[in-house]
This record gives C-alpha cells, structure tokens and sequence, in this order.
C-alpha cells in the first residue's frame, strides 16, 4: 500500500478509536443544537440573540451568549451527518443543554453515536492534512497525524479548527499553482472561524495589478459569501449582533498575554483595554502585507501575517494553532514544537475530566467522582492557584509565536547571500 | 556571512518593544485594583457584581445562580487582600409569599448611574421586589422594599457562626426571641480565623431562627411580615488565624511572573538563536 495511504489510514483509525467517548459539552453541544436548527431550516442565529439580549437585559452589561456564532457556512459541514445520524437513531434529543456553565444531559446509547458522526467533518479535515502533507514529506505528515495537540482539539475536544486548517493549505496550494478561483474559494472557506479573515489583504497585495487573477480570486471567494449575503438580507439585526457584535467586543484573552484580563472583574474596563490588542493587530498586519507581502515566499507570507494576528490579536484560544500547524510545518522557518503551549494551556483552563463527560455520565459511581474532583478543581480556580501557571504560559505561547515570526520573516532578509547565489535559489524554488 | 543590518535591528526593536509591551500590561491588574477597582459597584463574568470597599469586599452573583444573592465579606486589616465570608443571602432557600426568590422571580440587576448603590429587581405578576445593597465604611445595607406588604422567608448562611445572640449550642433548629438586633461568632474554616458579626434590622421581624450544623449554626432564618425591611450587616476579625495566599495577591504576582518569563525568553532565545544561525551558516555553506 502507498505510504501516504498508510499514513492518512492510521490518522483515521486513532481518530476513529477515541471519537465517540470524549467531547467538550459546550461546543460540541454547540454543534448538536444547530446541527438540528439548519436541518429544519431554522435560523442559525436567532437562539443565540434571545439569550444574549435576555442576558443583557438581565445584568445591564455588554456581555453575550457563547453560542454558534461563526460563519454561516460551516454548520453545513456538520448537517449531512447529523441528517444520517436521525436517520439512524430518530429525531429524538439525545444531548440536551451543556451551555456553559450547565452540565448536559446525555441519552445512551445514541448520544455516543451522535458525539462521533458530529466529529466525523473533523477527522476527515485532519486525514485530508495528513494526505496532503504526506505529498510533501512523510515525517511531517507523521507529525501531524500523531501529534497529541491536534488530536486532541479535533476528537477530544471536538473543535474544528482542522477544517479551517485544510480549507488554507489548500488555499495556499491551488495559490501555488496559479488556480485563483480555488484558491479564492477555500480560502472564503477557510474563514468559517474568522480569525484567517486577516490574511485578505495579503492574498490582495500578492495579486495588485494582475487584475484577472485578482477578480478569479474574489470571485472564488464571493461564492463563499453567498450564505452571509443571505442572513445579512434575511435577518440583518440577528446576524449582526451575533456574528459582528458577539466577534467584535470579546474581551481578550487566551493562550496569550492578555489572559491576565480574567482577573479583572470589571466587564467595561476589560472591553476598554481589549482596544489595545484589536489596534496592533491591525497595525501589525498592515505592516507585514505593505513591507514585506511580497517580498516574502507565499508560504511564509501567509505564516507571518497569522503568527502576527496571534501575537498581537486580542483573542487567542487553545484550538487556533491547529489552523496552521499544517503551513508551519512545510516552512523550514518555524518551529512547530511550539504546540506544546497551548496543549499545557488546555488542561489548565479547563478540568480534564470534563473531556470525558461522555464516559463519566455512564455510571452514578464515575458521575458522583466528577463532582468529587470538580469540588477540588473549583478551589484551585477559586484561590487563584491556576491563574499563574495560565498566565505563565500565555506569555511563553506568545513569546514563542513571536520567535517564530522573526524566523518566518528573515525569510525576505535572512543571512546575507551573494546576489548571484541567492537569484539562483530563487529560481530553484519556484 | 552577516545579517542586513537593517533587518537585524528592525526584529530587535520588535522584540523590545514587545518585551516592554509584555512587562507594561502586566500591571494592568494592579493598577486597576489599587485605582479603579475601589468602592463602586463592577460587573463581570456573566452578570455577577462585586464591591469592593476598603473593609469589605460584598459579591452579588449573575443571575443563574441562587447563591450569594449577596455574599458579604470582610477584609482582615492584617492581611487586606483575604476575603472573609461573614453572611450570604441566599436566594435558592429564600421565600416571598411562598414563591421562591431563585427560582419564581425574574430578576434584572443595575448598578446606580455613580457605582454606589446596586439594584436588583425581583418581578412576578403582581408582585416587585427591589433589594438595593449599599455600602458605608463600617457596614454593609441590604435594603428590601416590596411593591406591597409582603410575607417573606429570608435565609442567611454562614459556615460556621460558633455563637448566635450568646446562644452557643442547640441540637435542633430553635427559634430565639425576636428582636433588631442578632450578633454572632464565627469560625472560618478555610483560613481558620476568628470574629464577629452583627445583624441589624429596620424592624422586628415575626420570627428569628437558628439552625444547629457541627459545633455551632450554619445559618439564620428571618421572617417578616412587611413591605420594606432593611439588614444592616456589619462584622470583623477577631483572630486573623493562618496569612494565607489569596486571590487578592494575583494582581502583585503576574508583574513578576512577566519579568521571569521574559528574561527566560531571552536567554533562551538568544541560545537557540544562535545554534540555529549556525546551522543555517553552515547550510549555505
């Protein structure tokens, strides 16, 4: 058999083995809900607005609802196999609530089935990462498919942050070889989490002036924007408040060095300062697309300008390195050991055991020992005790992103080679 | 081999200024406990508010939950960064005309226009409740005004009050002679200290009662007949017991956690850095 067969089999098959019995209930829960919604034809968004304004009425604070509040396009990834999954097991609720800060409730034996056909996207992203980079080299292929980072977010957590990652190496492959309009087109893809949204400007910079590359491009893009299109006509003050307001005043925070804002009790002091990162976000992108957007080989264009939104953006979650891992490691510039970061960083934010709720919840003995351990988990958080190791690694993550962009950078004036001599490597790499 | 040197310095200036950036924000805490964070009314997480005040630290929790509805803490003046629990209302076991304050009412909760004074308005048909909670320097105000005159069952909790009104020891809910004034002893369990608190009324209400748990009582039930009552709570340490770490304390460590992970950073960096140049040297060789 091919290698690179081999190789995408045993990504899916560990996948496919630990799927079914670990889950993070909210997100997951998330998925599940509007899964159902898209499926009867509901509007994605509306459930997340009542609760967000009831919340604000509630409290009189700027705070929202942490629902499904990401592009339109991506739920229909997941919809196909919940369909088959209610064809199975019946329409009937199988994960009932689960948003934070509730526990759900789960009805076996199908809520095991529909925790793993709802990841099914997910693995498939990761084994189409696998295959594709296999193509390349078959070490990083191997890094990849067995790293414990990624399978963890994708079928321990169930986030899908894979999905973003494929939909931008493919993005960059087809840029590679001149197909604009697929490239335009998973790329559009690619911003179903939002946070690639800053690589736009770079992908119009390295087409300024081949005007007919540029149009395939947006085109293959615009076609990605035709379910916004929609719910911006359908129902403008829903969508806009979910997806804009909820995306625009998140309060800063995450694998990084704002995550010292979580103890600031202060929701409006913790929005005003959230402006600071927003800021050099903007200004560390312009920067990088103006002076070096062309300049750089695309690969590490793309890697400086996204290591550049991690550094300096306000909201960095665990999940998000996932996006470009697959990128960082085709670059011969970047360290992807840095995963090991945000991998601490998650036992750390959130209790191990609430992962394996999908097995704890099977038993009255292993769901009274959640509550034990969750009595000792709560007085670590409460006194205070994992805020520092939290902020500890924030600052490191954030350190080692940095690290990373100048080496991706010196790609454009790394060490000094005669002019002759580097025009010949530059021949040899395109 | 050598590096432009107009690149070298623009990556150096970056890692300084981000460096500096790092090192800056890690004050923000600080700077926000010690300037801001005083005597007004925050909001935070998903709806819950906290006072702080410079003897008490008063938390009223968001909507989905019952307890601390509020929680009244007090600062021991020899470790002010400890917060002492001394008495939480609590709205999961609290009654008005025997609907459930949790889980009966709806409820919205504002802080007033100067920070100062908090809002909270429990609605059911035919029925407003308003609990304002303010604070002075010495003591803390839960007032209570009701649309009408109203039954209510009132549940306040603290583990454990060693004493209530001299009473020391019962072995079953008893109830104690009425009257404005309840004080009592308490013994933190978690930091082991010792004090006192005293709960003042605006009125008689029809019944107080204790209820045993341990060596001592682990809440006060008040009811009263009424549409207006007010609790004025008051407490302090009398033996501070073991100086612990607080949560308190975060915002004086995180500039320290900034400046070891950065000089780590350098270290390091400049380490790898330069293994790393080598063998990129050695490469273009």
């Amino acid at each position: 058999m091919d290698k690179r067969i081999k190789i995408a089999l045993a990504a899916l098959i560990v996948r496919f083995a630990i799927a079914p019995f670990f889950m993070h209930a909210g997100d997951l829960g998330t998925i599940y809900e509007s899964s159902a919604i898209a499926l009867h034809g509901g509007n994605l968004y509306s459930f997340v607005y009542q609760q967000t304004v009831q919340m604000q009425q509630a409290t009189g604070l700027p705070i929202f609802f942490e629902g499904y509040a990401y592009h339109p396009l991506l739920i229909y990834f997941f919809v196909p196999f919940y369909w088959l999954y209610t064809l199975i097991a019946g329409p009937g609720l199988v994960f009932i609530g689960g948003h934070f800060p509730n526990l759900p409730v789960l009805v076996y034996p199908w809520a095991l089935f529909a925790i793993f056909m709802l990841k099914i996207p997910i693995i498939l992203a990761d084994v189409a990462v696998v295959y594709l980079l296999s193509g390349f080299d078959t070490r990083k292929a191997e890094f990849y498919a067995f790293c414990p980072y990624v399978i963890f977010i994708s079928v321990v957590w169930g986030m899908f942050d894979a999905i973003v990652a494929v939909f931008l190496l493919l993005s960059y492959l087809t840029f590679r070889k001149n197909s604009y309009a697929l490239s335009g087109f998973a790329y559009g893809l690619s911003t179903m989490k939002l946070y690639t949204i800053v690589l736009l400007p770079l992908f119009i910079v390295r087409l300024w002036k081949q005007w007919r590359a540029l149009g395939e491009f947006l085109l293959g893009f615009t076609v990605t924007l035709i379910p916004v299109a929609y719910y911006m006509i359908a129902s403008p003050v829903v969508f806009w408040n979910v997806l804009v307001g909820f995306q625009g005043s998140r309060v800063m925070g995450g694998v990084n060095l704002y995550n010292f804002v979580w103890i600031i009790p202060d929701v409006q002091f913790d929005l005003l300062i959230s402006k600071l990162p927003t800021i050099l976000l903007i200004i560390s992108v312009l920067a990088i697309v103006l002076l070096y957007g062309r300049k750089l080989p695309l690969l590490e264009a793309i890697l400086a300008v996204m290591l550049a939104s991690f550094v300096f953006g306000a909201v960095l979650n665990e999940q998000f390195l996932v996006s470009i891992l697959p990128l960082m490691l085709l670059s011969k510039r970047c360290d992807p050991r840095i995963w090991i970061a945000p991998f601490i960083f998650v036992f750390l934010r959130s209790a191990f055991y609430y992962f394996a709720i999908p097995i704890l919840w099977t038993s009255p003995y292993f769901y009274d020992l959640y509550f034990q351990a969750d009595t000792v988990w709560k007085y670590l958080q409460t006194v205070g005790y994992l805020t520092i190791p939290m902020y500890a690694v924030g600052i490191t993550f954030s350190l080692l992103l940095l690290w990373n962009l100048i080496q991706v950078l010196t790609s454009v004036d790394g060490p000094w080679v005669p002019r002759t001599l580097s025009r010949t490597i530059r021949m040899r790499r395109k | 081999m050598q590096w432009s040197r107009d690149f070298r310095l623009r990556m150096k200036i970056l890692t300084i200024f981000f460096i500096v950036y790092v090192i800056v924000l890690s004050f923000i805490p600080l700077v926000h406990q010690i300037f801001i964070a005083q005597s007004s009314w925050l909001g935070y997480g998903t709806g819950a508010y906290a006072y702080q005040s410079p003897s008490y630290f008063v938390l009223f929790n968001d909507p989905y939950d019952g307890s601390s509805k509020p929680n009244i803490h007090v600062n021991p003046s020899s470790a002010p960064n400890d917060r002492i629990s001394i008495l939480e209302f609590s709205d999961w076991t609290s009654y008005v005309d025997g609907y459930n304050l949790f889980n009966d009412f709806n409820v919205t909760i504002r802080a007033s226009g100067d920070g100062k004074v908090l809002d909270a308005t429990y609605v059911r048909p035919g029925l407003t409740l308003q609990k304002l909670i303010d604070l002075s320097s010495d003591a803390v105000q839960v007032k209570m005004i009701a649309s009408k005159e109203i039954n209510a069952h009132i549940e306040l909790w603290k583990w454990i009050m060693t004493s209530v009104n001299a009473i020391s020891t019962e072995s079953k809910p008893t109830v104690i002679p009425t009257g404005t004034s309840i004080n009592f002893t308490f013994n933190d369990q978690s930091l082991n200290a010792v004090g006192e608190g005293q709960i003042s009324l605006s009125r008689v209400p029809t019944q107080i009662e204790i209820w045993p748990f341990e060596n001592g009582f682990n809440r006060v039930t008040i009811d009263f007949i009424n549409s207006e009552m007010t609790f004025t709570v008051s407490g302090s340490i009398t033996q501070p017991g073991q100086v612990s770490w607080s949560y308190g304390d975060l915002p004086y460590v995180l500039p320290v956690i900034a400046i070891v992970v950065v000089i780590s950073y350098l270290l390091l960096a400049e380490r790898y850095g330069q293994e790393n140049k080598n063998r990129t040297s050695r490469t273009h060789r």
